[in-house]
């Protein structure tokens, strides 16, 4: 049992902190718990569980600090706990065994892509989803908190409960294979993998 | 970290420290905020091939990431739904 009493929030306080502080985020959680999910009804569950986790434990949020990054942190344990093991397709990776290898944090840098600028570019919506989309769960987590949600490394770390280090490695090779996914896009768009211009549709040509 | 630096003013085709090099660019793109950044990170696009090319590629592919991404609209009775359940259990 914890030496401290907490403070507790009046009913008026918490209806406050309900409203103006955890509901704003209901669109980004959503968003969120779909691109875990990829389903309707289970990213409302999990958008609701966790809503509903964060009212009974709101005298453990601190007034002043990042709700949204509270509430994702609670998103994402929900998430592991609980979906995860109902979940008809269970985890192909033991989820202890991947952490040990992703919390490595020596990554190697020079590997390089010969994806093109432009063609990142062009992409369509659709493209850019699917890549992403089709990332393991772990790789595609840290690129929607970090580039769809604007979550620093600090808040990532604290979220995921992994050290800054392994954010930054693991940001790393998230988008070393998004770029692998995009780069068999742009193949088949047609964009040519050397360092020539071979698109003479470029609007950038004369 | 080398400065890349050549007499002539040309960029280098090749870096001599990519690991320390790309992962001080992919932070400040990602916005971490790092002393002298703005003066390194002029420094290598100015003088390095290498780092340019991968500053340009990251950044796109952060921008499309931000921009191009489907999003989906929240259900719309989800959020009365979460109040009625929390109403209840009061």
């Amino acid at each position: 049992m914890s030496e401290v009493q907490r403070k507790k929030y009046s009913e008026q306080e918490k209806s406050k902190i309900f409203d103006q502080e955890f509901m704003p985020n209901i669109d980004s959680m959503y968003n969120f718990a779909y691109r875990l999910t990829f389903d309707e009804d289970d990213a409302k569950d999990l958008v609701q569980d966790t809503y509903l986790k964060a009212f009974r434990f709101i005298n453990s949020f601190e007034q002043g600090t990042n709700a949204k990054a509270w509430l994702f942190r609670i998103l994402k344990n929900s998430f592991i706990n609980d979906y995860r093991k109902k979940s008809k397709q269970p985890a192909k990776i033991d989820y202890q065994e991947v952490e040990t290898y992703y919390n490595s944090d020596d990554v190697d840098y020079s590997s390089t892509t010969d994806l093109r600028v432009d063609a990142v570019k062009d992409m369509l919506g659709d493209e850019i989803s699917n890549a992403l989309n089709s990332l393991a769960v772990d790789f595609r987590t840290v690129i929607i908190l970090c580039d769809l949600e604007g979550f620093t490394y600090e808040e990532m770390a604290k979220i995921l409960d992994i050290p800054i280090g392994t954010v930054r490695s693991r940001l790393h090779r998230a988008r070393n294979l998004l770029k692998d996914q995009l780069r068999s896009y742009a193949s088949t768009m047609g964009y040519g993998n050397d360092e020539e211009d071979n698109n003479p549709e470029s609007e950038y040509s004369e | 970290m080398d400065d890349n630096s050549t007499p002539s003013g040309e960029r280098k085709l090749s870096c001599s420290d990519v690991s320390k090099c790309f992962q001080l660019l992919e932070s400040i793109l990602d916005g971490e905020n790092m002393p002298n950044s703005k003066e390194m990170l002029n420094e290598k696009l100015a003088k390095c091939e290498p780092c340019f090319k991968h500053f340009h590629l990251e950044q796109a592919i952060r921008d499309v990431l931000k921009t191009k991404c489907t999003k989906q609209t929240v259900p719309s009775e989800l959020e009365a739904s979460i109040r009625e359940i929390i109403q209840d259990k009061k």
